[in-house]
């Protein structure tokens, strides 16, 4: 457990390094929520879609930001830092478990004062429920970074990892309720509104909005649903991530 | 003459590198437009907008158009960051040739990326005459190389990419959230009058490049906004204004003590 809070710390710490990217995220967010949530607001049907946007907004961050942990990968593998971590008298499973756990807090870490201020803007009606939405999230966040792990040290070439991103973010983010609620993919398109009701996105929108008190567009009448969903996907990619780091990471052949 | 268009080929031989990294970004580029307008179409109010989809259309042509040419600014910054001028200024091209071989090279890889984007647009909204065909292409290709270069004024004064990509990050937020891509400028005037976005913010939005690029597509296909020469000179101006800007400050940075 010891070498496992060492991995922990040294991640936490490199994730500090990026100063100029995390400045821009956050003024991306600041961007998406003080323009495009505001006038949107004024323009669609939906009743105080401000907050229902900036709730989604948080979400697509957190998980932008779980998925960072793959560039990390990537520039070690560059550097040949990965021989280094191969050598450490520590097992890979400790280091895979390690950099998701560091990955999941990180995250919460750089996220946590943008949704402190996004729930200042909506108000907090129940605590109990943010709380128990909080903690799934932070499972959530687990689960996605053991998905980055999983795609990065199975791919091993940024480039093919890159597009890959981009054509997933391109798909994940806006084909779940991040952005909007579930009725209107339906009425947009049915394929669409079919992939939305299985996106983990959608599970962890619907539960921070739960826990935010915006229940009006809920996917979900059920917060168990996406509680359920989030901590099987999360089982399942950090249960994969830590097999396939472990089979993939020797033996060289990253691009 | 011939110099330039062999910058030209290089510049269009290294961005074709990318390829995949293109199909990647023109991915994101449709499903923003396949999904993400399709569901505001059905979100958003009827006497705002009578389709999302239709107004969306010309408003990702031109983002996807920018982002392309500011592509351009990348390799600057790399160039500079590698001292790759030395090499530069050993070849048997004139300095002011290689600045605007460069500005034109950007451009155009801007319009290759943005042709199938156009395309779409003319699929879904309608063709143009030959005429209306001409000054869009025009239009496109003014904002085109005005943000190649303002791209390579950016990168070749700045010496770290992290500072770069901060800058780059900047400049998008500001002119694609500041425009009429994604809103219609009535309804963000009427938020100035309530006092919800500061006037500076509408200003900008209306002599923003992006709008008058979006606004003159959408008022040949779409015959609102009215069609007025306000947005071609805007176009003229500030391609004009970025061209010498963006040349001037890449012989300086070639002719820079090292």
């Amino acid at each position: 457990m010891k070498k496992v809070l060492l991995v922990v710390e040294r991640d936490v710490k490199r994730f500090l390094r990026y100063r100029f990217l995390l400045i821009m995220r956050a003024l991306w967010f600041i961007v998406q929520i003080a323009l495009f949530g505001l006038i949107a607001s004024r323009m669609v049907v939906i009743e105080n879609y401000f907050q229902y946007y900036a709730a989604g907004v948080s979400i697509i961050i957190l998980y932008s930001t779980a998925m960072f942990v793959s560039y990390d990968i990537y520039e070690e593998a560059e550097h040949g830092v990965i021989d280094y971590l191969l050598s450490l008298p520590l097992s890979r499973r400790e280091l895979v478990l390690g950099r998701s756990i560091a990955s999941g807090i990180r995250s919460f870490m750089y996220v946590g004062p943008l949704m402190a201020i996004v729930l200042f803007l909506i108000g907090v009606t129940n605590p109990l429920n943010l709380a128990i939405a909080l903690f799934s999230l932070f499972i959530f966040s687990f689960g996605v970074s053991g998905f980055a792990i999983t795609l990065a040290v199975a791919i091993k070439s940024e480039d093919r990892f890159d597009i890959l991103m981009g054509v997933l973010d391109a798909l994940i983010v806006r084909i779940s309720t991040t952005l909007y609620p579930r009725t209107f993919i339906q009425q947009a398109n049915t394929f669409y509104g079919l992939i939305s009701n299985f996106n983990p996105l959608t599970f962890a929108a619907d539960l921070f909005r739960w826990g935010a008190g915006i229940e009006k567009y809920l996917t979900f009448s059920n917060p168990l649903i996406p509680i359920m969903a989030i901590i099987i996907f999360s089982s399942f990619f950090a249960l994969i991530g830590i097999v396939v780091y472990e089979k993939r990471l020797e033996g060289g052949g990253w691009q | 003459m011939k110099a330039i268009i062999y910058i030209i080929e290089r510049d269009f031989k290294r961005f074709f590198r990318y390829r995949w990294w293109l199909v990647g970004l023109i991915s994101m580029n449709l499903a923003d437009l396949f999904i993400m307008a399709l569901v505001y179409t059905k979100m958003v109010r009827s006497e705002i907008l009578a389709s999302y989809f239709r107004f969306f259309s010309p408003g990702i042509t031109i983002t996807a158009l920018f982002a392309a040419a500011f592509m351009i600014g990348r390799e600057v910054n790399w160039e500079v960051r590698r001292d790759y001028a030395s090499y530069l200024l050993s070849l048997p091209i004139k300095r002011w040739e290689l600045a605007f071989g460069r500005v034109l090279s950007g451009g155009l890889r801007g319009m290759v990326y943005m042709a199938p984007l156009l395309l779409t647009t003319f699929v879904f909204l309608g063709s143009p005459t030959i005429f209306q065909l001409f000054i869009i292409l025009s239009a496109l290709f003014l904002i085109a190389i005005g943000t190649s270069s303002l791209s390579i004024s950016i990168a070749a004064s700045i010496t770290s990419f992290e500072k770069f990509v901060t800058a780059r990050g900047v400049v998008y937020y500001l002119l694609f959230f500041c425009s009429t891509v994604f809103y219609p400028i009535n309804l963000m005037e009427q938020l100035k009058e309530q006092g919800v976005l500061p006037p500076f913010m509408v200003d900008l939005a209306r002599n923003n490049p992006l709008s008058c690029g979006a606004d003159l597509i959408r008022s040949f296909l779409l015959n609102s906004p009215e069609f007025t020469p306000y947005l071609i000179i805007n176009l003229v101006a500030y391609a004009f204004i970025f061209v010498v800007l963006g040349a001037l400050t890449y012989v300086k940075m070639l002719q820079r003590t090292r």
